[in-house]
């Protein structure tokens, strides 16, 4: 909301006059945060107010006038040369910059001959100024304009003030005008609110018309409309509202139009009451006003020209005939107020909210009107604000006002006043509060206080105060009066909390990947479909069946990742843009896949499963100290798969033989087991898929699902060994196609209760030596007793069953 | 004179002890001066061969050879000490005569990096540990009810605005704030209740301050007889711990308006970095602002089935990225998402 300092000074009776930073500090310290402080007349300097004396043509040019102007009565004239078409008779007063003026876009004005003649500054026109867009000639004040000759232009044009930008929060719909945010100020200052009596005008410009002769309210949804107040104002011409009265519109961002529109707008900024103005001539005759629902298929030209369809639940005025307005939205351009409007019907209102939200959002209609329905406009203020539109459309108008006015009055009965206990307020904010300070407080806020007993009050707020309904509401407005600053800091006395659960599995595993030397990624949640896609994964897998963003913001945010790998894919790919070919990266955080029974497509109508995932990817080369790249590998990734499992807990992390997982090299991929149970899979990224990422070199990955992992318990100790082992190597020959996990396997199977560990020592293939696809492979195996030394014969029967089994269950021989 | 027998053999014992030196001296390696000691010492070797003479002399001379014979045997145990002393000497030299350059690279050690808001969130965590908070999760896909309505945010209220949100269906969103998981932890625990939640939040939001996707951490304490005023405690202690160094930061309140907060407010903490005398990072306030805070909204209590009579409780929330940017200057919030090694490896 834009506020003008001069009017909200207008607004309020305070105990000495604040500087404007004063008042911003406060209105700010009391929760109106003030964002922004503009000096509306800082954008010119050295225009004074002159009168013109006397006035006759350039002798060297038609266009231009030569005009004697003065700063002081009876003072000495200088001649000015003036290019405008307006130069006004002798008497009136314009704006002359002087030589030294100062105006917008840093021009600065000298003494310069014009055709010939001298001109000491200029005449100003409002554009020179920077205010408004009228160049239609320089700058004429009213006949009537008390500004002092010699006074700075900013006086006769209103823009000595200041514009406050406030920050209102959504639950003070009331500081949406002058009027509230004046409560505010005088209530934080000390002062007290002053309100427009507008009796005695209305006295003085009433005609002999009345009201109810003139129009009829027949209102039947009080829910929608629970306030409707019409005014007739006969008599009125058309024409531009008065310098000032048009400058604090412009001020506050409203372009000034007519003084019969403009007046509305005052109104609304004034009080915070929209109101709309019918030409009376344009209704149905008589007119009969009604608030309803539009029926289906119901139209409407608004005053913006716009034919809209209207939909049930929108609220229109009708006036007997049918819809002749969007209520709190917008007006019908039917019966718009033009130039040749002379009786106007004002309508000062109060709409639900509700209503006015979904239609102003649905036809894209937020005006200042809509916004401030929407956030609740005071039932009480409809009168005043009716009155008071009233008598200045008479003013700027010329016109007369009816008697009495119509008034559809169904507010819901005034709330009951509000309990509010010292004892609970000082529990509350743990502040030395004090029956003076918050009878003290409640007055300055406009409430009436009744004592109920010691320490207790039945309160009423303001009506304008709709967010005052609780005792908490009463206790914050209370504190916010004596000031946060009041408020100690003291410290909760500690109580037993739950477990301080504060090392997730997720967290272990980002620092087991980092200790392992990766660089942790964190990036968004949602992805571009195109990204899951790349990764081929069949239409009957889970992670194939993202939940769909209903509104993102691009496609690239349009559905919810179910996998890590495509965001890390495309971070490689980001990364090599850079010029950084080698690129170790993970990250840990969840995914999002449909529930269990969830249908595959569509809108979801449960909560997600959201796991949380670990992925590596690694690209280019391991950090080398210089020369050649040395490549990562597959093996790098199941060495940090490995670390990361054991990091979380896992005794007996294990890896086998190929996994079926579409966007991995179908020979270079692998399943992760702990237990048995899959727990992730690692391998090299499929050339196709990271092709698709724009990717031209092998990458290798893991991923593992933090969820698989059991909480582990605290490590328990095994006996340090006190015996010495020995080792025994086995030489085998072995087809190709038998991986070293079966090796194993079989040496485990053996179940020999000596065997401490079993290691491959060296592989090699020659098929000169070996023959064709065959490998030759050393296992080292470590025998060690935990109770003795092993003699040799032990070990030898150990070892030679071992081989037996080897040579027994495998198509190997042992060389 | 004629040399006798018994000192032609004396002499002759002594010459070996010559020839053995001049055969070990081209010799640099222990194993082949070994050899070459048995070869003189052994059984068949010349020490043995010359001894064998002894028998031919007249006893009284023996002793006499038999010294001799000893001084051999020491003087080439002596020769092969002193031959491999001066082996040793000289590698020893050689090996101090190398030299490495040292200012070339280092073998890489792999140092990792931990994402500059994971690290600033464990800290935050950590801080708030110390005074007994817990840590709380919760889903990022929410339903509307927690996320809003049990916040007291009704559909249409115009605080939705403030937060505009992303939809997965009528009722499900992307939760845009962690105050849900307030609401989850007040259903699943009976007060007391200290817990942090720290998390992802989405919100439709997007230029150089605001990101679609962003993490916040939020506080709650519910007990019997939480104050207000323990909410500014709570907030200077973390001020202080986490921006202080030496301390001595304050916390200012500004009413502000949050639905499931009464009172509620805007939390600033002094500038850390002028210290409150105004500078470029607070824009001459001397304040920075850090949260949003207040005490839980009787409202919600009821929502989650707590007597608001009978238990008080405050709640926090601040943005960890707007923290790491204040410490650390990271001057573009969208650097934090983007998986850029050149940032991610400054942390
Ligand atoms: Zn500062």
């Amino acid at each position: 909301m834009k506020a003008l300092w001069s009017w909200l000074l207008e607004l309020c009776d305070l105990p000495t006059t604040p500087t404007v930073e004063e008042g911003a500090r406060a209105l700010t310290g009391g929760g109106l945060e003030i964002e922004g402080l503009t000096d509306l007349g800082a954008g010119f300097s050295g225009v004074v107010v002159a009168q013109v004396v006397a006035k006759r043509p350039h002798p060297e040019s038609t266009k231009l006038t030569l005009v004697d102007v003065i700063t002081a009565k009876d003072g000495p004239a200088t001649q000015v040369v003036c290019g405008a078409p307006n130069v006004p008779e002798p008497g009136r007063k314009v704006l002359w910059a002087r030589p030294g003026a100062t105006l917008p876009g840093g021009i600065t004005l000298a003494t310069k001959p014009v055709k010939g003649i001298e001109s000491p500054g200029m005449l100003c026109a409002e554009d020179e100024l920077g205010l408004g867009d009228d160049h239609a000639g320089i700058v004429v004040l009213d006949a009537d304009d008390p500004t002092a000759l010699g006074a700075p232009a900013q006086r006769a044009l209103g823009v000595d003030d200041w514009l406050l930008d406030v920050n209102v929060p959504a639950n003070r719909g009331d500081c949406l005008g002058h009027e509230g945010l004046a409560r505010e100020l005088a209530a934080l200052l000390g002062g007290r609110l002053v309100q427009h009596d507008v009796s005695a005008d209305l006295a003085e410009l009433a005609s002999e018309l009345r009201t109810a002769d003139l129009v009829e309210l027949a209102i039947a949804d009080a829910a929608a409309c629970p306030r409707y107040v019409g005014r007739i104002v006969d008599g009125v011409a058309v024409g531009p509202s008065p310098r000032r009265f048009a400058q604090r519109l412009r001020a506050v961002g409203v372009r000034p139009i007519s003084n019969l529109v403009d007046v509305t707008n005052y109104v609304l900024f004034e009080l915070g009451q929209p109101l709309h103005a019918f030409d009376w001539h344009r209704l149905a005759a008589p007119p009969r006003i009604g608030v309803r629902r539009a029926a289906a298929g119901e139209r409407l030209t608004t005053l913006d020209g716009n034919d809209r369809a209207l939909e049930p639940g929108d609220l229109v005025i009708t006036d007997g005939s049918g819809p002749i307005a969007l209520a709190g939205v917008m007006g019908g351009q039917a019966t718009e107020v033009t130039a040749a409007t002379s009786r106007i019907l004002l309508e000062s209102a109060s709409f639900e909210a509700r209503s006015i939200r979904r239609t102003a959002r649905r036809l894209g209609l937020l005006s200042e009107a809509s916004q401030r329905f929407e956030r609740g406009v005071d039932p009480a203020l409809a009168d005043r604000a009716a009155a008071r539109a009233a008598v200045l459309l008479a003013r700027l108008g010329g016109g007369r006002v009816a008697t009495g006015l119509v008034d559809h009055d169904r507010r819901p009965p005034a709330r009951p006043p509000v309990p509010l206990r010292l004892a609970r307020a000082q529990v509350l904010t743990g502040t030395a509060l004090t029956t003076a300070s918050c009878e003290d407080a409640l007055a300055r806020l406009g409430c009436v206080a009744t004592a109920d007993g010691d320490g207790r009050w039945l309160v009423t707020p303001p009506s304008a105060r709709a967010d005052l309904l609780r005792e908490v509401d009463l206790i914050e407005d209370v504190l916010r009066v004596v000031g946060y600053g009041e408020v100690p800091a003291t410290l909760p006395p500690l109580t037993a909390a739950p477990r301080p659960l504060t090392t997730t599995i997720a967290d272990r595993a980002r620092r087991a990947l980092a200790a392992a030397g990766l660089t942790e990624a964190i990036t968004f949640g949602f992805q571009a479909p195109a990204r899951l896609e790349a990764l081929g994964l069949p239409a009957d897998d889970r992670r194939a069946q993202p939940i769909a963003v209903r509104n993102p913001m691009s496609i690239d945010q349009a559905i919810m990742r179910t996998s890590l790998v495509p965001n890390l894919l495309a971070a490689i790919a980001r990364n090599r843009s850079f010029g950084l070919p080698d690129v170790a990266l993970f990250e840990v955080g969840s995914v999002f896949l449909r529930a269990a029974g969830q249908p595959p497509t569509g809108e979801p109508s449960a909560l997600a499963d959201e796991p949380t995932h670990a992925a590596i990817v690694l690209h280019g080369s391991r950090p080398r100290r210089f020369g050649a790249a040395e490549p990562w590998d597959a093996f790098d990734a199941k060495g940090f798969a490995l670390t990361l499992a054991r990091a979380l807990g896992a005794g007996d992390p294990a890896v086998a033989a190929a996994a079926d997982v579409p966007y991995l090299h179908p020979g270079v991929g692998a399943a992760i087991t702990v237990g048995g149970v899959v727990v992730g899979h690692l391998g090299e990224v499929h050339p196709d898929v990271r092709a698709r990422f724009g990717i031209d070199g092998p990458v290798y990955l893991a991923e593992l699902d933090l969820g698989r992992f059991a909480e582990p318990g605290p490590v328990q100790m095994r006996p340090v060994p006190r015996f010495p082992a020995s080792s025994r190597d086995v030489s085998l020959l072995l087809p190709e196609a038998v991986p070293a996990a079966e090796v194993e396997a079989v040496i485990a199977g053996a179940a020999e209760a000596l065997v401490e560990r079993v290691a491959l020592a060296e592989e090699y293939r020659d098929a000169d030596k070996l023959g064709p696809g065959k490998k030759s492979q050393l296992w080292s195996i470590t025998y060690r007793a935990p109770d003795r030394t092993l003699t040799d014969p032990e070990i030898e029967r150990a070892h030679e069953g071992i081989v037996a089994r080897l040579t027994a269950h495998l198509p190997a021989a042992r060389r | 004179m004629d040399t006798t027998p018994t000192d032609a053999l004396i002499s002759q014992l002594d010459r070996l002890a010559g020839e053995f030196a001049a055969a070990i001296a081209p010799l640099d390696d222990e194993q082949a001066m070994r050899a070459t000691q048995a070869q003189f010492l052994g059984k068949k070797g010349q020490v043995s061969a010359v001894m064998k003479e002894l028998g031919k002399l007249p006893p009284a001379d023996r002793p006499r050879v038999g010294e001799a014979a000893n001084r051999v045997k020491d003087a080439i145990a002596a020769a092969v000490d002193a031959r491999l002393a001066a082996l040793a000497e000289a590698r020893r030299a050689a090996d101090l005569a190398r030299t490495v350059d040292l200012t070339l690279p280092a073998r890489p050690v792999a140092t990792g990096h931990l994402h500059l808001l994971t690290q600033v969130r464990l800290e935050l965590v950590d801080i708030f540990a110390e005074l007994g908070f817990a840590v709380a999760e919760g889903p990022q896909i929410e339903t509307d009810w927690h996320t809003f309505e049990a916040l007291a945010i009704p559909k249409d209220h115009p605080a939705r605005d403030m937060q505009d949100t992303f939809y997965v269906a009528d009722e499900i969103v992307l939760r845009t704030h962690t105050s849900p998981v307030q609401i989850r932890t007040m259903q699943a625990h009976p007060p007391p209740i200290r817990i942090v939640a720290p998390g992802v939040v989405y919100r439709r939001d997007d230029d150089a301050t605001h990101s679609p996707m962003f993490s916040q951490i939020e506080g709650l304490v519910v007990d019997r007889g939480i104050r207000f005023s323990d909410l500014k405690g709570v907030l200077t202690h973390f001020a202080n711990r986490f921006f202080g160094g030496s301390g001595g930061l304050d916390v200012r309140f500004r009413p502000s308006y949050f639905p499931f907060v009464e009172p509620g407010v805007e939390v600033d903490f002094t500038c850390a970095f002028c210290r409150g005398k105004g500078c470029r990072l607070c824009k001459g306030t001397g304040w920075i602002e850090i949260g949003g805070a207040g005490m839980v909204d009787p409202d919600v209590f009821a929502a989650v089935g707590i007597d608001s009579e009978v238990y008080t409780g405050f709640a926090f929330g601040m943005g960890i990225e707007r923290m790491a940017m204040l410490r650390h200057n990271v001057s573009d919030i969208k650097l934090y998402y983007e998986g850029d090694l050149r940032f991610l490896r400054q942390f």
